[in-house]
């Protein structure tokens, strides 16, 4: 990867800004009233870029164990906050469970993948830890309030269901097995799916951003194998674990389902 | 102290009160049948029996033993409940009425032979075994749910409108079996806005304050 990047000059971004003048003056010319959101897009887009560019390069600079994990933490805080959010319902204690589960999954996938596998040398180099927790949290994520959405539909929705097992004499884990197995299975779909068409119909960004870099394709292939295998791992472990901890929290001792504990979250 | 005892009982629902100090004692081989007007809690209770509600208050026991005792997923088994809806997972009638002795609280095999007889004995003919459980009419839902609580054998039996959709045949059928039931010894609570198949069973009516 020695060749680098070309890098942009400031008049280089103006230049791209004019692209998204051409989205704009679509909206304007179709009146689809989008000119305002795209500029909100638009500014965020570069804000948040900008800042969090200075933060890594603040964090790959001091090397320090501390500020490190300062960023995972926030990072997988802001990925439990989006995954509860995208739940059409939610009980107490939903985030504290999908902030657990993802410190777990995150920091263990990450951290074997880069020690063990990569092989980064001190094993804390942000430069490494960092984008790839970033891409288990985005998998984790996307996976975990799929789960959730799932189990708690059954849970509340189907209501009845797991109740007529209960009152037949099962007990809450026999009751509630095939809804979570359910929910894991519809919390895997993105990540197999994304298994099975990478590289025909998708070149993931990682790997884009490799070639980009210079790196030969198949080194950036490599890498991404193990990423793609990171992150099954991660979205399987992650949706079994919150899962788990919402059974854990719907049912109470008695075998009891209490549904009054789940919450609609109007969207 | 035989029978299902309820005793002392305060039951909440949402927050609201439905009912402080309420007793219901049904010995074995006797009917109850638990009145109130439409809201008043009638299946909160019967769910309050099986479990399935927390009670805020009071004590529960069949033949002076809690629940806690002996576990609450065998309590269930011993207090059936059958929902005013009957409900089936995906799957046979055969698979759904197989299902309870799948789980660690059965005790013996699937008796195909008796859920035929009782099936038949409900008006239902045989072919409805193989039939897809989610495509059966209410009614004919209602008559495979009740077959479901028999074949369990339970001590006591917790029936929330079980002929709102029968018609006077199957209603027959269904008061035949219950009353060979109450024989054998089963205590039997039934929620029904019917008086008639509980006054020809000899039900006690239990008044609930609304």
């Amino acid at each position: 990867m020695n060749e680098g990047v070309i890098p942009l000059s400031v008049f280089d971004l103006a230049l791209a800004a004019s692209l998204v003048l051409v989205a704009g003056l679509t909206s304007l010319a179709l009146r689809l009233g989008l000119g305002r959101r795209l500029l909100v897009a638009s500014l965020r887009t570069i804000v948040q870029l900008v800042g969090v560019g200075y933060l890594l390069r603040w964090v790959f600079a001091i090397e320090h164990v501390f500020a490190l994990f300062a960023v995972l933490l926030v990072m997988i805080a802001a990925a439990s906050k989006a995954a509860v959010d995208r739940s059409s319902r939610r009980f107490e204690g939903a985030l504290f469970g999908a902030f657990g589960t993802l410190v777990l999954v995150g920091l263990i996938t990450t951290f074997s993948v880069t020690s063990v596998v990569i092989g980064v040398q001190p094993w804390h180099r942000a430069q490494y830890v960092i984008p790839l927790l970033g891409m288990v949290l985005g998998n984790g994520l996307t996976g975990i309030s799929l789960a959730l959405d799932s189990l708690l539909g059954s849970f509340d929705e189907g209501r009845e269901r797991v109740e007529m097992e209960l009152s037949l004499g099962a007990s809450r884990w026999e009751a509630a097995r095939d809804p979570l197995a359910e929910a894991v299975r519809r919390g895997m779909i993105p990540i197999l799916n994304a298994m099975s068409v990478v590289g025909i119909v998708s070149l993931p960004g990682m790997m884009t951003g490799q070639i980009l870099a210079g790196a030969d394709p198949l080194d950036a292939v490599r890498y991404q194998i193990v990423v793609m295998f990171m992150l099954a791992a991660a979205t399987s472990v992650g949706c079994v674990g919150v899962t788990l901890y919402a059974f854990r929290r719907l049912f109470d001792d008695e075998h009891r389902l209490r549904g009054e504990r789940i919450v609609r979250t109007p969207s | 102290m035989t029978g299902l005892r309820l005793d002392e009982a305060t039951l909440e629902i949402g927050g609201r009160r439905l009912f402080e100090g309420l007793c219901l004692r049904c010995d074995f081989g006797a009917c109850v049948s638990p009145r109130a007007p439409s809201g008043a809690g009638k299946t909160t209770l019967l769910r309050a029996l099986a479990g399935l509600t927390p009670l805020e208050k009071g004590t529960l026991t069949l033949d002076g033993e809690a629940p806690a005792s002996m576990g609450m997923p065998r309590w269930r088994r011993r207090v059936v409940y059958l929902a005013q809806r009957p409900t089936f997972l995906l799957g046979s009638v055969r698979e759904n009425l197989a299902r309870p002795f799948g789980y660690a609280t059965a005790e013996g095999a699937f008796p195909l032979g008796r859920a035929e007889a009782l099936l038949e004995r409900l008006g239902l003919h045989q072919g409805v075994l193989d039939q897809e459980a989610r495509t059966l009419s209410v009614g004919e839902g209602q008559r495979v749910a009740l077959v479901r609580a028999l074949l369990l054998e339970p001590c006591a039996l917790l029936l929330d409108e079980p002929t709102s959709a029968l018609d006077p045949g199957a209603i027959e059928g269904l008061e035949g079996l219950l009353r060979e039931r109450l024989e054998a010894g089963v205590a039997l609570v039934w929620v029904t806005h019917d008086p008639d198949p509980i006054a020809r069973l000899g039900a006690k009516v239990l008044e609930l304050p609304s």
